[in-house]
Formats: C-alpha cells, structure tokens, sequence
C-alpha cells in the first residue's frame, strides 16, 4: 500500500525528489555566489547596517565606580549625579569621600553577644551591625545624624525618581540609543532613496526629532543650572541629568544626521567664510537622488 | 560652583544684533551673516557635546581627571551659548522651521 502511494506522489511529482545530490548542487558555492552577486552592494550595505538595533538592544551593560567622576569633595544628598550613594548613612555621596564613613552600633549594653541584622520590606532597607563593643563611639554623632544612624534609607521607589533607570541610577543608554538613531536614519534614507519617503517627509522626520533633542536638553540643562546656582537639592535631579544626558545624546547624533543632510549648506561655510573651494566635479551616477 | 547665565550671552546677542544690522543695512551679504552664525553654532556645539562626551565617558569608566570640574563649568557655559544660539539658527531659518512645525499643505490651505 505505502509502496502504490509514493509511486503515486512520485509519478505526479507532487513530492519533489529531494536527493542528496540535487541539494547540494543547489546550495553549491558558484549558485550561491551568483545570487549574492545580483543583490545590489547598497542594499546589502543596508541590510548589514539595518542590524545595528538589534545589537543595540542586547549591549546594554552596567558599570559601576569607585571614586567621584566630577572630583567633588563631600557632595550632599541627593548628589550631583545618578551615581549617589550613601551606604554609611552619613548624608554625603560614598565617591566623593576619601574614606565613606560606616556607622556602626556599638552601644549595646551587653558586650557577649555579637549579631548581624540586615531586614528589607518595598520602602526602605535597613542594615545593622551589632558589635557588642560598648565602648561609647555614638557620643561623637552630630544631632543631624543622632535620630538612627545605623539607618540608610533609600528613596521610595527609585524607578520611579531616576526614569528609566531600572532602580540603579547608574546607567546611561549611551550606545544603544546612538544605535537606534543610526539604524532609524538609515530605515528613513532607505525609504526616502527607494521613493517610498519624500524628500521632504525624510527631512522633517529629522528636523522634528533634532528640534526635540535641542529642546530636551536645553530646558534640562538650564534646569539643573538653576538647580546648582539656586542650592536646589532635590530627588528630581537625579532624574533630570539622565534626560539631560539621554536628549543630549539624540541632539549629537540628530546634529550630524542634520549635517549630512544638509550637507551642501555646510561645506557653504568654509566657501564663503575662508574661500575655501571644494571639487565640485560629482560622479552623474552618484548625483542621483541624492538628499544632500 | 556658580555658573554665570547672563555674562557668557551678552557678547553673543550683541554678536547677533550687530551681523544682523549690518547685513539689513546691506554692508555685508546675507550668505556671510548666516555663514558666521552657523560656524560659532558649530563650535559652540563641538566644544560643549565633546566636553559633554569626555564627562560622560569619565563616569562611565570612573576614569578620575583633575580638569573635570572645569570641564563641567566649560560644558555648562558653552552649553548656555549653544542654546542661545540655537535661537538664533530658528531665526535665521524661520521659513524651513515653520515648514517643519506646520505642513505646508496646511499653510497653503490657511492662506
């Protein structure tokens, strides 16, 4: 019966006849080859290019510090930048100390027992280290700090103060948002060169997103000045230098996309301020639907 | 730190009013009058993002440098200069940013 029925498929060539050496005579090298070599370089150059959101996505990382990037001395709560930390509890940032100051409790009455309590619930953390020393160190707190200095209390909920810091409030999106812009500018200029995208339409499309980018991180900078000359200290401000640095970001790459765009008016700067002459003589077949 | 806002702007909107003058008087072309504007819009956009990227690269990789608070103040100040004239480039380019906020079929169905 399975006999009769292949003989069936097979006479009405409904199943292909898949031999070894029909396969690899397909997927051979000079096949192949004559099949790359009929994708346009541009397009393949695309292609590769059109990755780079992906690769983006998966090189987010972490790192961590140890000392004040901005070199600042005893910077106070809640600290100049997203990297504030204050383990010791002592109201100033643990980087910007030579020695962070760890509190300890030592003025338990009894001396014999020695215990570790570390407690967490969803608001605040709480680490307490029991000595058993006794020997009187919590005399030399200052007031500010003598309500329960073993205590370090962290902002409720830091998702939410530091934006889309998943918590950590260290992290700045540097390469994956340049990838993203990059790989979005090329998607619109692939659309724009296959007629899909007006000219005009890719070059708004820019225009709107670096406007953005001038606006995000000029009213974000001003801010934070006013913050600093004022001595304003907020839980905002964390918050508000990593928009700072997450706009700035889409403006120094929207402004070399605004340059390449408009790349003719900027080669006019150096034509008529220094006299500068460019070779104006263009390849004809380059000179074709260009958006500069 | 204090940062001046004021005194860093004063030289560029006189800088501005005075190319501006000059060209509306006709005593120098328009071209050159866009031209040096977009030039110091350069600069002051070099000088205050690449300032910006070092301090950004240095926390990144905690690399400690003794000019980093006056890279900061630099970064600021330059900053303010590029805001400011990053109004005057709207200025100078008022039909291309109208284009952009509003679409020209829009504007033509308006008039």
């Amino acid at each position: 019966m399975k006999k009769k029925i292949k003989s069936t498929l097979s006479r009405e060539k409904l199943v292909p006849d898949l031999s070894r050496e029909k396969i690899s005579s397909t997927l051979s090298k000079e096949n192949l080859s004559s099949v790359l070599t009929k994708i346009p370089m541009k397009q393949k150059i695309f292609a590769a290019l059109s990755t780079i959101p992906f690769i983006a996505l998966g090189s987010m990382s972490t790192s961590c510090a140890t000392t004040c990037p901005y070199g600042m001395v005893n910077d106070p709560y809640p600290g100049q930048c997203p990297r504030y930390m204050d383990v010791g509890g002592d109201g100033f940032c643990d980087f910007s100390q030579t020695t962070p100051t760890t509190t300890t409790d030592t003025s338990t009455t009894d001396p014999s027992t020695s215990d570790t309590t570390t407690s967490t619930d969803d608001t605040t953390t709480s680490t307490t280290t029991d000595q058993g020393q006794g020997n009187g160190a919590n005399a030399e707190v200052t007031p500010d700090q003598s309500t329960d200095t073993n205590t370090t209390t962290l902002p409720d909920d830091p998702g939410s103060d530091y934006g889309s810091l998943n918590g950590e409030g260290t992290n700045y999106y540097v390469l994956p948002v340049t990838l993203i812009i990059i790989g979005g500018y090329l998607f619109t200029y692939y659309l724009f060169k296959k007629g899909i995208l007006k000219r005009n339409k890719h070059k708004r499309i820019w225009n709107l997103l670096l406007t953005v980018g001038y606006l995000g991180t000029g009213i974000t900078g001003v801010i934070l000045t006013f913050m600093v000359n004022l001595g304003i200290r907020t839980a905002l401000n964390q918050s508000i230098t990593f928009w700072h640095v997450e706009m700035a970001i889409l403006m120094v790459v929207g402004t070399f996309i605004h340059l390449h765009i408009n790349w003719k008016p900027f080669k006019n700067i150096f034509r008529v301020l220094f006299g500068f002459k460019f070779n104006s003589r263009r390849d004809p077949t380059k000179a074709k639907g260009t958006s500069k | 730190m204090v940062y001046d806002m004021i005194l860093p702007a004063i030289p560029f909107i006189g800088g501005y009013l005075l190319t501006y003058s000059l060209y509306r008087l006709k005593l120098i072309r328009k071209a050159v009058h866009i031209n040096i504007w977009n030039l110091i819009i350069g600069l002051a956009f070099l000088i205050s993002a690449g300032a910006g990227f070092v301090l950004l690269l240095i926390m990144e990789f905690n690399v400690k440098l003794p000019i980093s608070p006056e890279l900061l103040y630099w970064h600021v100040e330059l900053g303010i200069t590029l805001a400011l004239v990053t109004v005057f480039h709207f200025h100078t380019y008022w039909k291309s940013a109208k284009t952009m906020l509003v679409a020209a079929k829009r504007r033509r169905s308006e008039a």
